[in-house]
C-alpha cells in the first residue's frame, strides 16, 4: 500500500476522535479508533493519548528524515451523549480500515455524520418525561404520582435540551433543571394528598443524574486512564451538585414559607 | 411473579426513553430496551433475597455488560450504544437524593451513609462493566491471533 498525504490524514484522524468524544465515547474507544485509522495507512508510529478535554496525536514514519513526525492537539470544550454518532463513527472507522476509502471521501463523510439530525425535541422531551415516569413506578409510585413525574419530566427534558442549545454551562442547565423538577413536583402534590414529592421529584431528576458520567469515571479508573477518571469524576460531581442545589434551594424555601422537615 | 414481569415491563419502557434522550440509533431501540429490561429485573429479584444494594446492582450491571455485549458482537455496534441507557434505570439516583435531603436537613450521619451507598453502587456497576469489557478484549485478542497465525 502506498502512503497516502500525512498530514491529511492525521486531520480526519483526529476529526473522527472528536466527533466521538465530543459525543460522549469512551477514551479507550477513541484512542483506539484513532490509532487503527492511522496505522490504516502505513504509518507505523502512531500514539494518540486521549482526556475527556482534549486529544494529542503523534504520527511518525521509519525515516530519517527532518519533518517527518507531525502531531495535533485537538481541545473539546463541551460534551453530550448522542450514541448515534459514535455507532456511524464506528461504522465508518470500519470501513476505512477495511477498505481503500480515499482521505477525501473520509472526511466527507465524517462531516456528514458530524451534522446528523438527533431526534426532534419534542419527542425528546416526551420520551424524557416517559422515562422518568417509568423510573418512579419502578420506586413504587401509583398512579398520581406516575402522572405528576410525567408531567414534570416533559418540562424539565424541554428546559436543559433547550438551555443546551442556548449554550448555557452545564452547572447552569442542571441547577434549573433541579429547580423546575422541585417545583412542580411540590405543585402538583397540592392537587392530591397521595403525590409524594419525593417520588416524583427522584422520577423527574432521572434525566440529570450523572449516572453515565459516574460509571466512566470509575471505568477509566479500572481501566487505567487516571487523568480522564479524575475528570469525568469531577464533571459527574458537578453535575450532581448542581442539581442539588437546584432541587434543595427550592425544596428548602418551600419548607421555610409552611413549616416542617423534609423526611 | 406479576410483580417481576410488570418490572420487566417498566424498566423496558424506562429504558427505551432513555435511548432516546441519548440518540440511539433507531435500528437499537428495542434492544436497549431489553438490555435495560433483564438488568432491572435481576437488580430486583437479587434484591429480594439480599439486603445488599451494591451487591444487587453489580450483577445487575453485570447482565446488563453481558447482554449489551452480546449485542454488540451480533450487530458490530459499540456495546456503549446499549449499555449506556441500560444501566441508567440501575443508577443510584434514589440515594443521591436522599444524600442531598440529608444535607439540607443538617444531618451529615445520614448524608454520609447514602452518599457513601450511592459511591458504592457505581463502583460495582463499574466493575461489572469492566469485568465484561476485559473479557471481551481477550477474546479479540485471541480471535486477532488466530487470524495470523
Amino acid at each position: 500500500m502506498n502512503q497516502v498525504n500525512q498530514k491529511k490524514l492525521l486531520v480526519m484522524a483526529v476529526y473522527a476522535g472528536e466527533i466521538m468524544l465530543k459525543n460522549g465515547a469512551e477514551t479507550y474507544r477513541v484512542e483506539d479508533t484513532i490509532t487503527r485509522l492511522c496505522q490504516s495507512r502505513n504509518y507505523p508510529y502512531v500514539d494518540a493519548y486521549v482526556t475527556p478535554t482534549g486529544i494529542f496525536v503523534s504520527v511518525d514514519t521509519k525515516g530519517q528524515m527532518e519533518k517527518e513526525m507531525l502531531s495535533s492537539v485537538k481541545r473539546i470544550r463541551s460534551r453530550n451523549i448522542n450514541l448515534n454518532k459514535i455507532t456511524e463513527v464506528n461504522d465508518f472507522s470500519r470501513k476505512f480500515v477495511e477498505g481503500s476509502m480515499s482521505v477525501e471521501d473520509g472526511m466527507q463523510q465524517l462531516r456528514h455524520i458530524d451534522g446528523l439530525a438527533s431526534y426532534p425535541l419534542p419527542l425528546q422531551a416526551f420520551m424524557g418525561g416517559v422515562a422518568s415516569a417509568f423510573v418512579a413506578l419502578l420506586f413504587g409510585a401509583n398512579l398520581l404520582e406516575f402522572i405528576s413525574a410525567l408531567i414534570t419530566s416533559i418540562i424539565v427534558t424541554f428546559s436543559i435540551k433547550k438551555l443546551n442549545e442556548a449554550g448555557f454551562t452545564l452547572f447552569l442547565n442542571n441547577i434549573v433543571g433541579g429547580c423546575l423538577a422541585a417545583f412542580f413536583a411540590i405543585l402538583l402534590s397540592y392537587l392530591h394528598p397521595s403525590i409524594d414529592v419525593d417520588k416524583v421529584i427522584i422520577g423527574a431528576i432521572m434525566v440529570m443524574v450523572p449516572g453515565v458520567a459516574m460509571t466512566n469515571a470509575v471505568r477509566d479508573t479500572i481501566m487505567g486512564d487516571l487523568v480522564s477518571g479524575l475528570a469525568r469524576g469531577i464533571e459527574a460531581l458537578l453535575i450532581a451538585i448542581s442539581i442539588a442545589f437546584g432541587v434543595g434551594f427550592v425544596l428548602k424555601a418551600w419548607i421555610i414559607l409552611i413549616g416542617g422537615t423534609l423526611i | 411473579m406479576i410483580n417481576i414481569i410488570l418490572h420487566f415491563l417498566y424498566a423496558f419502557v424506562c429504558t427505551i426513553g432513555f435511548a432516546i434522550i441519548f440518540n440511539t440509533p433507531r435500528a437499537s431501540l428495542l434492544k436497549a430496551g431489553f438490555t435495560g429490561a433483564i438488568g432491572w429485573t435481576v437488580y430486583r429479584l437479587t434484591s429480594h433475597y439480599s439486603p445488599s444494594i451494591v451487591f444487587s446492582s453489580f450483577l445487575g450491571a453485570f447482565f446488563v455488560a453481558l447482554s449489551g455485549e452480546i449485542f454488540a458482537i451480533v450487530d458490530k455496534k459499540p456495546m456503549t450504544v446499549y449499555v449506556i441507557p441500560g444501566i441508567v434505570p440501575l443508577v443510584p439516583g434514589y440515594s443521591l437524593y436522599y444524600t442531598m435531603l440529608s444535607i439540607l436537613e443538617n444531618d451529615n450521619v445520614t448524608a454520609l451513609e447514602r452518599g457513601s451507598e450511592a459511591f458504592m453502587v457505581a463502583i460495582s456497576i463499574a466493575a461489572a462493566l469492566t469485568i465484561i469489557l476485559s473479557l471481551n478484549a481477550y477474546r479479540k485478542r485471541r480471535l486477532a491471533r488466530g487470524k495470523t497465525a
